[in-house]
């Protein structure tokens, strides 16, 4: 029994991983850029979301994902359109890369100097303890909820690529970027557009890993670790795959702390290596 | 300047260079040598890095697994063979080369970005694995009982001139490597690989071994490293500042060439006294100018410093561009077959002279 | 009144220089063909006029207004639309995702949906398809109809006839006649010299980025032409 709860756990935590992946998948996917502060920005709108708390403090943290989710939604804005753009069109791929690892260390840092290093977590009060009974199995109220918000959150965000008038000028913009010039888009801004959104989903993933267990400014790291394996066990760049992908990780690592609590997230990784060395392409290919 | 001057003055400086170095531990303090120690296997370190992502178009975010690995190789075999650490230092270089070997296996099917992140996960399992291992210390780590087999006036400036000719090594074993012809195969690799592969340039083959070079180079200089602070821990040893450290250096001294990584190392170093020493500040706020620096360099100025001072320089130190061949000489038969009009040289004229 | 003029046009890619000097011009309701070799200049052309080099000097301008700075975001809210060399449909978009970001830029014209499906109905049974499932003929088709919603004053047509059978060609050009005939100016790049003569009023040849050759289609000889396409 308890590990059939492991597991359901795993899944419902995965979804959360699905969650911290998919904008990073988004950014990769459109923009071929692997924005390597996206950890950190994950942690920013932990901390954010703390500092909010302190403003009023009887608001409940759910509460905050929709504000979070706006900032984070400008800064990923303002990442692109002032650092980002810049090097996007450059024949180097590696130039993206080394910006936003560059944005990652000065973030990480100031984040220290400014929060301190200490341990945060946001409290979720009694729906932390919640749990409800199916049949004999006994599953957390707020993994559950969690879970709901993923998959909300991924259905919303392949509703608006595959039906709406934005979602065609994304996709369009990724496939070619010189092409759609043509057609009046300017393809910087769709770039702002998406990383901003990208950042918006990954707030929202801070948040709530914020409420599961406690962060420092170091725990970007880690963040960007699981985000960027979503990525490539589900597909690189394809979304219901990162989905599938985070639910894997987040099994993984449930199942591996059961075995050896000492673990962290050792299984995960471990998964992720046999898996790029089984199909690097990706365990979960999904068309978008 | 005659060739022979020349050559006299280049290893004049060599000479000079090599006595600097011997005799230093007796002018210089210990602090001072400790600094410079460090300053110099960060060299080593930041010119791995650029092999790997200057020459042969790899940027691995993982490569403090190496320094890491080289340290705690260094470390247990000196405490099981109950040796002072210097007599097993190679030991280090030769797992790391040999672990590399077997990670470029799996992680070179991955392009570019996650081949970079791919390492960086490589190098948090060795880490984790490390830390629930209790027979190596598990989290805690490991001290160097070892190293009281030293004698103690001679730590420091063993390790003084050990990190000489690591950094010394490092610099001219790029050089003379960028020379050969595996040089040659990795520098067209890394231009364009696809081109490369379609003339027979074995593009794994190129890219594996300066892989594998540059995780001895960083295991040897991590191992050197952590004998100096006599102590190793997961967290120390797998720490990724060793990589940020290694690709600031790169970035804004100039990726690609050789002489970039030593001036970065001396804009680093130079940058993080200033920083800590002469403004006070802690360490959080060097990392962060140099962060800034970082991202300024790569948004204005791709290639680095190097290529900036390199003009006021007056050329290059350590060059590794070759010369294109001679254009034939084409010598006619007969100045009239070749419709050339002859002239007081004779021969030799090409074609297309009037 | 002559709808696209360009005068003494030179482009750079870099440091090398595609083209030397290039001017021609396009009346009202013409189809001009531009022909050449391959590397002959003739889609840097295109591109040039669409906005997409950036290197370049120079006069061109579309309905007497100089667009020759503009980016190429707003020359197509101009009237200029370009059907690309080998087509650069949006793989992840379905054929009429892909002809309705042709819309995107629209000009208030005779070209919808409907009609596009119209002048080319097999479009219509295919339209949820993706590109890669359609065949070579087809997507040119996409290609075409793409560009012709945003009902433009001038199309610009890369190579429409490149790498298809001939009757595949046939129905393509006959659908440029269709076009011609709702009033549209056209330029078409080709290098296949008797279609694109057979189809234009006038031509104008390129060679190594220069100009040749131009005159009305129906005057100019075989050898005048091949003297002026590769060259002596």
């Amino acid at each position: 029994m308890i590990w059939v709860e492991t597991i359901i756990n795993g899944v419902l935590y995965g979804g959360l991983y699905g969650l911290l992946g998919v904008g990073l998948a988004l950014s990769v996917g459109v923009m071929r850029v692997v924005n390597l502060s996206h950890g950190e920005f994950i942690v920013l709108s932990a901390f954010i979301g703390v500092s909010l708390i302190g403003v009023v403090p009887w608001l409940h943290p759910l509460a905050l994902l929709l504000p979070v989710a706006v900032i984070a939604f400008f800064l990923g804005f303002g990442l692109q359109a002032v650092l980002i753009n810049r090097v996007v069109t450059r024949p180097d791929p590696f130039a993206a890369i080394l910006l936003t690892f560059g944005v990652a260390v000065v973030m990480r840092n100031l984040m220290v100097e400014v929060y301190g290093a200490d341990p945060r977590h946001l409290q979720a009060g009694q729906l932390a303890q919640a749990s409800a009974s199916i049949g004999n199995l006994h599953v957390g109220v707020l993994p559950l909820l969690i879970l709901a918000v993923s998959v909300a959150l991924f259905t919303a965000l392949q509703l608006v690529l595959t039906r709406t008038r934005f979602g065609r000028i994304v996709r369009a913009t990724a496939d070619h970027r010189d092409v759609v010039r043509l057609m009046g888009v300017n393809p910087g801004r769709v770039y702002n557009l998406v990383m901003g959104l990208s950042l918006a989903l990954a707030s929202v993933a801070g948040m709530l890993l914020a409420i599961r267990a406690s962060f420092t400014p170091y725990s970007g790291v880690e963040r960007l670790l699981v985000a960027f394996e979503v990525v490539v066990l589900g597909g690189l760049g394809t979304f219901w795959g990162a989905m599938l992908g985070g639910i894997a990780l987040g099994v993984a690592e449930l199942v591996g702390l059961r075995l050896d609590p000492n673990a962290g997230p050792l299984y995960a990784h471990l998964l992720f290596l046999v898996g790029v060395l089984l199909r690097p392409s990706g365990l979960f290919r999904v068309r978008t | 300047m005659t060739n022979v001057r020349h050559a006299y003055r280049s290893w004049a400086i060599v000479a000079l260079c090599v006595i600097a170095v011997v005799t230093a531990p007796w002018v210089i303090g210990e602090g001072v040598q400790r600094f410079l120690s460090e300053a110099m296997l960060m060299l080593a370190m930041a010119q791995m890095w650029n092999l790997l992502a200057g020459y042969a178009g790899l940027v691995s975010m993982g490569q403090q697994v190496f320094v890491g690995l080289g340290a705690y190789c260094l470390f247990f075999a000196s405490i099981s063979l109950k040796v002072a650490p210097f007599w097993v230092l190679p030991l280090a270089p030769l797992l790391c080369a040999a672990v590399a070997a077997i990670v470029a296996l799996f992680m070179f099917r991955l392009r570019e970005a996650y081949f970079a992140i791919g390492t960086w996960v490589f190098s948090e399992v060795v880490s984790l694995l490390i830390s629930k291992t209790e027979q190596l210390g598990g989290e805690r780590g490991v001290g160097l009982p070892t190293a009281r087999l030293v004698d103690p006036r001679w730590l420091e400036p063993l390790t003084f001139w050990i990190s000489a000719a690591i950094a010394v090594a490092s610099v001219f074993g790029t050089y003379a490597l960028l020379r050969s012809r595996i040089g040659l195969g990795l520098m067209t690799v890394r231009d364009n690989d696809v081109a490369a592969a379609s003339i027979g340039v074995d593009v794994w083959r190129n890219r594996f071994i300066a892989f594998v070079i540059a995780a001895a180079g960083c295991g040897l200089a991590g191992a050197v490293s952590f004998t100096a602070t006599l102590y190793v821990a997961p967290g120390f040893a797998f720490d990724p500042n060793w990589v940020v450290a290694m690709m600031i250096i790169v970035i804004i001294g100039g990726i690609g060439t050789l002489e970039g990584p030593i001036l970065g190392v001396i804009i680093y170093f130079a940058l993080r006294e200033a920083l800590t020493v002469v403004f006070g500040l802690s360490a959080g706020w060097y990392l962060i100018g140099l962060g800034l620096v970082a991202i300024a360099a790569i948004l204005f100025e791709p290639d680095g410093l190097w290529p900036l001072v390199r003009g006021r320089l007056g050329g290059d130190w350590l060059s590794v561009r070759r010369e294109p061949p001679a254009p034939p000489r084409i010598v006619a038969a007969t100045p009239a077959a070749a419709g050339v009009r002859s002239s007081p040289s004779g021969f030799g004229a090409t074609p297309g002279d009037r | 009144m002559t709808l696209l003029e360009v005068d003494a046009l030179d482009a750079f890619y870099g440091d090398f220089q595609a083209l030397f000097g290039v001017t021609l011009h396009v009346e009202a309701g013409e189809t001009v063909a531009l022909i050449g070799a391959n590397g002959a200049g003739k889609t840097t052309l295109l591109k040039c006029l669409v906005g997409l080099i950036g290197g370049r000097r120079g006069e061109i301008r579309l309905g007497g207004e100089s667009i020759g700075g503009e980016p190429a975001e707003r020359i197509s809210r101009l009237g200029l639309s370009l059907v690309p060399e080998g087509r650069l449909l949006f793989p992840s978009l379905t054929v009429e995702e892909n002809l309705l970001m042709g819309a995107l830029n629209r000009r208030p014209g005779r070209w919808t949906l409907a009609r596009v499906y119209e002048l080319f109905p097999m479009l219509r049974e295919r339209r949820r398809h993706w590109p890669d499932a359609l065949s070579g003929g087809q997507q040119h088709m996409v290609a075409i109809g793409r560009a012709l919603m945003s009902n433009p004053k001038l199309l610009l047509c890369d190579e429409i006839s490149l790498g298809l059978a001939p009757l595949v060609v046939d129905q393509i050009y006959e659908s440029l006649g269709h076009i011609r005939g709702e009033g549209a100016s056209i330029v078409l790049v080709e290098q296949d010299v008797k279609r694109a003569a057979g189809a234009a009023d006038r031509v104008y040849c390129l060679l190594k980025g220069r100009v040749t050759l131009h005159g009305e289609a129906r005057g100019l000889g075989l050898e005048q032409l091949s003297r002026a396409y590769f060259g002596t």
